[in-house]
């Protein structure tokens, strides 16, 4: 199953592949992306069975992000995890409405991570 | 600015230095920053907007930057390269969007981060809005928090 992390965060990129290459995800089905719009790009070209995605990044951010993605077929019921710093409620009831699957707020340790996804990561 | 708009800003970097990355962690007094550029030499810094505005800045001291920022990636960075910088614009991004769970007067829409070096920046911060700072130490050294928003209240 190929992975996609989406980030503007070089740095968060990196400790969300750690993480999840500590799951015993191998290195090559981990995908990145810096953005939404390249998410998108990327998602048209691969089968991606897991999105783990960020609220705020520049072109396309992670909200309008999940509304495009859920918009295509293929993905309309893949698993979107959202990992933001955005903590507020009403971010969190925003994002259910667009189709998340389910919302993590930053930061959080990798085990807590794990735990929150791990029953996608073994679908 | 009321003191009730800072303590969020205080209890989301707490939560983030302290609890999160394990260091050991003490606020100071917030107080009014009589010079608004007052700052050391490396801040990230985040827009806030919305049903109210203003800003948060976070400032480090060149190497407290690097050695937080080393602890927040897992990794070991010995100079403040791009890693680095992303970082710290990471971190103050926790912080604000953190803290906008106990601002619960306003609805707040924060912008992407931005990180500035030297020693010689001017922040513009909001027109006629007062800047608190909350100044912190570590064990890596000195850093702040700094927090200009417009009351509406």
């Amino acid at each position: 199953m190929k992975i996609l992390v989406i980030d503007d965060s070089a740095v968060m990129r990196r400790i969300h592949r750690n993480i999840l290459k500590e799951r015993g995800i191998a290195d090559q089905d981990i995908i990145d992306a810096e953005d939404g719009q390249v998410a998108l790009e990327i998602a048209t070209k691969n089968t991606i069975g897991l999105f783990l995605v960020d609220w705020n990044m520049p072109r396309l951010d992670g909200l309008d992000f999940v509304h495009r993605v859920r918009a295509m077929e293929s993905y309309a019921k893949t698993p979107i995890i959202m990992i933001t710093s955005e903590a507020a409620r009403y971010n969190v009831v925003e994002a259910i409405q667009a189709g998340v699957t389910n919302y993590v707020v930053k930061p959080i340790k990798g085990e807590a991570l794990i735990e929150k996804i791990g029953k996608y990561l073994d679908a | 600015m009321q003191v009730k708009y800072v303590n969020p800003f205080l209890n989301a970097s707490v939560r983030l230095f302290r609890d999160h990355l394990g260091l050991r962690v003490e606020s100071g007094k917030p107080f009014l920053l009589q010079d608004p550029q007052a700052l050391y030499e490396v801040s990230g810094i985040i827009g806030l907007a919305g049903e109210t505005r203003g800003a948060v800045v976070l400032s480090f001291g060149r190497e407290t930057a690097i050695r937080i920022v080393s602890r927040f990636a897992g990794q070991e960075f010995v100079a403040l390269g791009n890693e680095v910088l992303d970082g710290v614009g990471e971190l103050i991004n926790i912080i604000a969007g953190n803290a906008k769970q106990d601002l619960l007067e306003f609805r707040i829409q924060i912008s992407l981060p931005g990180v500035i070096t030297g020693n010689s920046y001017k922040i513009h911060w909001p027109e006629g809005v007062p800047v608190v700072c909350i100044p912190f130490s570590c064990e890596f050294g000195p850093f702040s928090v700094n927090v200009s928003l417009k009351d509406i209240a």
